[in-house]
């Protein structure tokens, strides 16, 4: 099995592994964070400790990190929060087309409940540009949320051209930034984004366990949407999982280590499977021409069936350009959003290289895939 | 290996392909047939000597059941009679290769093809 789905989910970093481990023995390192006593204290240093290394990825201030479950619950606490919070400014937000669905949804949901949102419709290279968010702007929008990288075909938002001009404006800006920790440079002390949802198991920590950053000046406010105990500043209560949150604080510590290492190398692996696949005609790079992480590879395929392309390749795990069309039999929203026709949106495969991605396993990955192409486009009728 | 849960026959059909291609020239007819909005698209070939089916090969565009459907069909063919094939339904099909019924598409693609190629007049020399 070849593992090309780390934008999907990565496995756990040893050195995490390890730096868990203390957290989960029931040797004096379980108490409560919220505890006075000692072994209280004891996670409660290791939870600090981790929200300064998370923070430090992020060019952020440890006490504007909030520990929440995940990038799903981050996103529904920006968003809903600050609505809830500003309902007196407007009930206004905009978004994209082509945002994660936790972004989506939340979004859905909130029209449902009276808001209005404007969903933005990307560029064929999957850029929003500024001006587009700037000309949907009206005196009731209250917040913008728009991801920092996209986590079907890595391409990058200029987030730190948008964020400024929207600061200007007074309108929130929140990003979801579960693709783009650790893959892309984030100096938030540079870039005035209010909120800023984060994973961990995107970044090789545990899954379950992410973050909000909320902006403390200017104070980004947020109504809390879980009651009980009013731990994270009254953000998010909850008791605090230590060995979750030391996990996330090693793996973003290394990531943070690795961002520029670790990025070459995986843009040449990424551009090794790239030179193989491109030698097939008839395919076509999703989101080209636009800047990209450069663990992400994106390729629709003309002249093969979607279905069949994903069941000619077991030993390869990686995705479709949509993380439901095995499920559902829709095609992707993000490449439909990009101008692919249905039949390409469906028949499309993203790669997704990782730390322990090597050399071989990315031959191996496009030899697969060449030979599979062929084979189905040998079997289609003229 | 079959992860993602097709029947075995329609897995061993898709991932094996026998009797792939096009069969041309004298004797030899061909049938093809598609799914609404060309989804899916499913031609036989046959060559025909005396009353029965000598030899027959299938080309397919589709999921992996459309895919086994025409290699099925395509083995089904050879040493029958085309009365024989023209009788066979999308209900045989389904059953032969536990197709659910959510596929039921592919087998009424088959059902079509093998019609289509009954129906089919003969090729001519040269």
């Amino acid at each position: 099995m070849i593992y090309l789905d780390y934008a999907a989910t990565t496995p756990l970093d040893p050195a995490v592994f390890e730096a868990m481990l203390p957290y989960l023995k029931p040797d004096g390192m379980h108490g409560n964070p919220a505890s006075d006593h000692a072994a209280g204290k004891r996670a409660r240093q290791a939870v600090e400790m981790a929200r300064h290394q998370v923070a430090a990825l992020i060019g952020a201030q440890a006490g504007e990190i909030v520990w929440t479950s995940g990038a799903t619950e981050s996103d529904n606490l920006a968003i809903k929060g600050a609505l809830e919070f500003y309902a007196g400014r407007g009930q206004h937000v905009v978004t994209s087309m082509t945002e994660h669905k936790a972004v989506l949804d939340t979004c859905r949901y909130l029209e449902t409940r009276g808001a209005r949102v404007t969903y933005l419709k990307p560029g064929a290279d999957g850029r929003v540009a500024p001006e587009q968010v700037l000309e949907a702007l009206t005196p009731a929008t209250v917040l913008v949320s728009l991801m920092w990288v996209n986590n079907e075909t890595g391409v990058i938002q200029d987030i730190a051209a948008l964020a400024p001009r929207l600061r200007e404006r007074g309108v929130l800006l929140h990003v979801d930034a579960a693709q783009a920790a650790g893959r892309v440079a984030i100096d938030l002390r540079e870039v005035p984004v209010d909120l800023l949802s984060l994973s961990s198991h995107k970044v090789y920590g545990p899954k379950g366990m992410g973050a909000l950053f909320v902006r403390k000046k200017p104070r980004a406010r947020l109504a809390p949407q879980l009651h009980g105990g009013g731990h994270e500043q009254g953000m998010r209560s909850g008791t605090l999982p230590t060995h979750q949150i030391v996990g996330m604080g090693a793996a973003f510590r290394i990531a943070g280590e690795r961002l520029a290492e670790e990025g070459a190398a995986l843009g040449r692996l990424r551009e090794r499977l790239w030179a193989r696949i491109r030698e097939l005609p008839q395919v076509f790079l999703n989101g080209e021409g636009a800047p990209r992480v450069p663990g992400i590879l994106n390729v629709s395929f003309g002249g093969v069936e979607g279905e069949s392309l994903r069941a000619s390749l077991p030993d390869l795990a990686g995705s479709s350009g949509s993380a439901c069309s095995s499920a559902t039999g829709e095609s992707s929203y993000v490449l439909r959003a990009l101008g692919r026709d249905d039949d390409l949106a469906n028949a499309s495969l993203r790669f997704s290289l990782g730390r322990f991605t090597t050399e071989a396993e990315v031959d191996q990955a496009a030899e697969q895939v060449v030979t599979q192409v062929r084979r189905l486009r040998a079997l289609a009728p003229a | 290996m079959n992860p993602f849960g097709y029947p075995d026959e329609v897995w061993r059909l898709f991932t094996e392909a026998p009797r792939a291609g096009l069969l041309e020239g004298p004797g030899t007819r061909t049938g093809s047939a598609a799914t609404p909005a060309n989804r899916s698209r499913l031609q036989l070939s046959a060559r025909v000597a005396g009353a029965r089916v000598e030899d027959a090969k299938f080309q397919a565009y589709g999921c992996p059941t459309a895919i086994a459907v025409g290699a099925w069909l395509a083995e089904r063919a050879i040493g029958r009679s085309l009365d024989e094939l023209a009788a066979i339904g999308a209900a045989e099909i389904r059953q032969a290769l536990e197709i659910p019924e959510e596929r039921l598409h592919c087998a009424l693609l088959g059902e079509d093809a093998i019609k289509s190629l009954c129906r089919s007049a003969p090729g001519r020399d040269g």
